[in-house]
């Protein structure tokens, strides 16, 4: 199953290392991950999205939860969050494709952020499922290049599913 | 005295200008370390330095040095004294190592300490901070490797860290579920100058928050009455103690429990001497191989509490037959991540093991409940020991290894300390010797890292001086760290070292018989041809004998265990011996092979057993 994992850790080198030891050294891979700091410049907010039996994740948590930089976990499967992801697109706009890709990003409420005589260069934000579906209409006319953010997710309510 | 807890009065070096590897040296001073373990080089030459010259500052009345610095022959066999000397005193075990090579040498003993939660410190010299990561001479990446393996990892980049970090890695290898620190030191931090404060902290204050409220953390009252409800209700009530009765120093907490409440206590290879082994309620080993009649009582009882274990495979091979009959599950660790990873349980506790079994104890008192009579279960459990005890071929001509260490036990009494490698001497020993007290039995349990017996029982030795102590050891394991020999020589350890030589690896060659046809591949024949006698006078043993004959046994082993000194006694046992109770891998205790020497309640084919895709 899919699980959307934040993880507040101390700002220093290393942590990364060792929460993706925890993954990594069980064979899981990190669909995506996305790491910057918080609102305390000491703490850095890691976002992760894995794929994997629900007890392994749940046991992957706990042992996250004893590393000494880490300072709380989160696994926001299960409970009722928003998430986004930034992604960056290249697409060719050439007279071909420049009217439909306009129109495409119309719908879409995208932003076009660079553009020249044969591409566009695309900014995107939202949910997997729009994100996906943006760029399986794109994908036609002709995707040169993708840069994603990894997703970045919270909690909708007040409530704390740590507690 | 808890580190946390400084005198707030300065340190007499306090606004000293030194430089870093003084400051190391003088932490370890002030952690009360007496003895490091380590092999020099380039990258770490600055604080051997320091230790020697802290040395002749501090000299004893006695000439003696206040730091002891014991160089092995390989840098594992410094990460094994130090865990020998971790474990047999439950003090932080310290080692020193170079760059590269010297570091990667300590892996197997980090992840070692890791696997069996034992607090040592590792400082790693490193290539200076203007050479990481060109591909220096020795220079590996440590914090890289390491942050795999040990509980935290350092790399001090910053020197203005530095004291703070040494400082820091002893409190978090001794707090919670103790474990493993490395901290790896650049050269030019090493050489740096700067002010030594001493009392200066890292930063762990939400580390330290959690480990202090797990420390101190009772049993809430509601959840201690519905426990001890439940072993008053039980019929045949039993307590699986692990390693984490050691850690926490709660033997005689749980011994009291056993007896306040009549519960026997089967225990983990790393539990053994939590409670006396000679105990009226003590059932031994339980697990892969157990006694049969401490595997019987987890077949049979009603209610398991685990204390500070954790369910392993060694253990709970089949985690979902494992205590079938237990009705209530209860468990109680320091660490939560241990809690319902193997078998869900009806109730557990987070905290430490002493706290918990302390306030339990209090419950009872205050609440005066009365344990239900659990004479009849425990009438039974004494017949169990009765019926099915251990057994080997007693009338065999050749010499049986469990017959040697009966006769050693007769002499030790369950007092020394004792070391293993890892095997079939191994588990004979944690069968058939007795450890009245916890810390005496040394043995690498999770990892099972052959070669760790001889060191270990070297850093035990320094740790406790005035112990026997014993290695009990495999001509296979100890083979991996022989050069240690010349270590007990050269700095007059007077380690007792019993080989138990069956020419080969028995425990590779006993699970061929059962599990691969007998087709021996890589065991064939025997796997060296090493006169152990001759490699142990050649380190300058003045004590090494071998025997060959069984009637010789008993008096060379008081001649060897009476040696002033090393002493080396290679006896030649039955190659074909084997360890039984075994129950095969990935099966349940029903399954269990009892051999020809040990009643079966329920006789099993041994041939039926197919395990090869188990470990």
């Amino acid at each position: 199953m899919r699980h959307t994992i934040a993880v507040w850790v101390q700002n220093e080198f290393g942590v990364l290392t060792r929460v993706a030891n925890l993954f990594s050294g069980r064979g899981f891979n990190i669909e995506s991950l996305c790491v910057a700091p918080t609102e305390d410049p000491e703490i850095s907010r890691i976002t992760m999205v894995t794929r994997g039996d629900d007890a392994v994740i749940d046991q992957i948590i706990k042992q996250l939860r004893r590393l000494l930089p880490v300072h709380r976990v989160e696994d926001m499967t299960g409970f009722a969050h928003v998430e986004r992801e930034l992604v960056l697109v290249k697409v060719r706009a050439d007279d071909e494709t420049r009217t439909e890709v306009t129109r495409l990003v119309e719908i879409f409420r995208c932003k076009i952020i660079d553009a020249s005589h044969d591409t566009f260069v695309i900014e995107v934000t939202g949910d997997a499922g729009k994100i996906e579906a943006f760029l399986n209409l794109l994908k036609p006319m002709g995707i040169k290049e993708i840069a994603r953010s990894g997703a970045v997710a919270m909690v909708r309510t007040a409530a704390d599913p740590d507690l | 005295m808890s580190p946390t807890r400084r005198k707030s009065s300065a340190h007499p070096l306090s606004g000293t200008t030194l430089p870093g590897s003084d400051i190391i040296v003088q932490v370890l001073a002030d952690e009360g370390v007496d003895t490091v373990f380590g092999y020099s080089g380039g990258a770490i030459l600055p604080t051997y330095d320091a230790i020697f010259r802290y040395n002749e500052q501090h000299r004893t009345a006695n000439h003696a040095d206040p730091m002891k610095l014991i160089v092995p022959a390989n840098e594992q066999g410094a990460g094994f004294m130090a865990a020998g000397y971790a474990r047999a005193t439950g003090r932080v075990g310290v080692f020193l190592v170079t760059s590269g090579p010297g570091a990667t040498n300590a892996v197997t003993p980090i992840r070692d300490c890791m696997a069996d939660s034992i607090p040592v410190v590792m400082i790693s010299g490193q290539v200076p901070t203007s050479a990481i990561g060109t591909d220096a001479f020795q220079e590996a990446p440590i914090f890289n490797i390491m942050s795999s393996c040990a509980k935290q990892v350092y790399m001090v980049t910053d020197p203005e860290q530095l004291e703070a970090t040494v400082r820091t890695a002893f409190e978090i290898a001794r707090t919670g579920r103790p474990g493993p620190v490395v901290i790896d030191v650049p050269k030019d931090v090493q050489n740096w100058e700067g002010p030594y404060d001493g009392k200066v902290m890292l930063d762990i204050g939400r580390y330290r928050k959690r480990i202090e409220h797990l420390k101190n953390r009772a049993v809430p009252v509601r959840e201690g009455r519905r426990l001890l409800k439940a072993i008053q209700r039980a019929k045949r009530p039993l307590i699986y103690a692990g390693g984490g009765v050691v850690a926490a120093g709660a033997s005689a907490e749980l011994t009291r429990f056993a007896e306040t409440f009549q519960v026997p206590v089967v225990t983990t290879l790393m539990g053994i001497g939590a409670i006396d082994t000679t105990h009226p309620l003590c059932l031994r080993m339980l697990g892969m191989h157990g006694t049969a009649y401490a595997n019987y009582a987890v077949e049979d009882c009603d209610l398991l509490l685990a204390v500070g274990a954790r369910f392993d495979d060694r253990v709970a091979g089949n985690a979902a037959e494992f205590a079938p009959n237990a009705r209530f599950l209860a468990h109680i660790d320091i660490d939560e991540a241990e809690i319902g990873k193997v078998k869900t349980v009806d109730w557990h506790h987070v905290g430490d093991a002493r706290t918990a079994l302390d306030s339990l104890l209090a419950l009872q008192k205050e609440e005066q409940i009365v344990s239900n009579d659990h004479a009849a279960w425990i009438r039974q459990v004494a017949k169990m020991r009765e019926q099915y005890p251990m057994g080997y071929d007693r009338d065999s001509d050749a010499i049986q290894p469990q017959y040697v260490l009966e006769e050693l036990n007769r002499l030790t009494k369950g007092e020394a300390i004792v070391s293993t490698g890892v095997g079939q001497h191994q588990m004979w020993a944690a069968q058939f010797l007795d450890f009245r007290e916890p810390r005496l039995w040394l043995t690498s349990g999770s990892m099972g890292t052959m070669g760790f017996g001889l060191p270990a029982a070297i850093g035990a030795w320094f740790g406790r001086p005035d112990h026997i102590v014993v290695d009990v050891d495999g001509d296979g394991s100890i083979r991996m760290n022989l050069g240690e020999l010349e270590t007990a020589t050269t700095y007059g350890v007077p380690v007792k070292i019993l080989l138990l030589n069956n020419e080969g690896d028995g425990m590779v060659r006993q699970w061929q018989r059962l599990f691969f046809g007998n087709r021996f591949s890589g065991s064939d024949k025997s796997l060296h041809s090493k006169d152990f006698v001759l490699a142990a006078e050649a380190d300058r043993f003045t004590f090494a004998q071998r025997v060959e004959r069984k009637a010789d046994v008993p008096k060379a082993l008081q001649a060897w265990l009476d040696h002033d000194g090393p002493a080396f006694l290679d006896v030649r046992i039955d190659r074909d011996a084997s360890v039984f109770p075994m129950v095969p891998p990935g099966k349940s205790y029903r399954d269990m092979i009892t051999g020809d020497f040990i009643p079966s309640r329920t006789p099993v084919s041994e041939t039926e057993t197919e395990a090869a895709d188990l470990f």
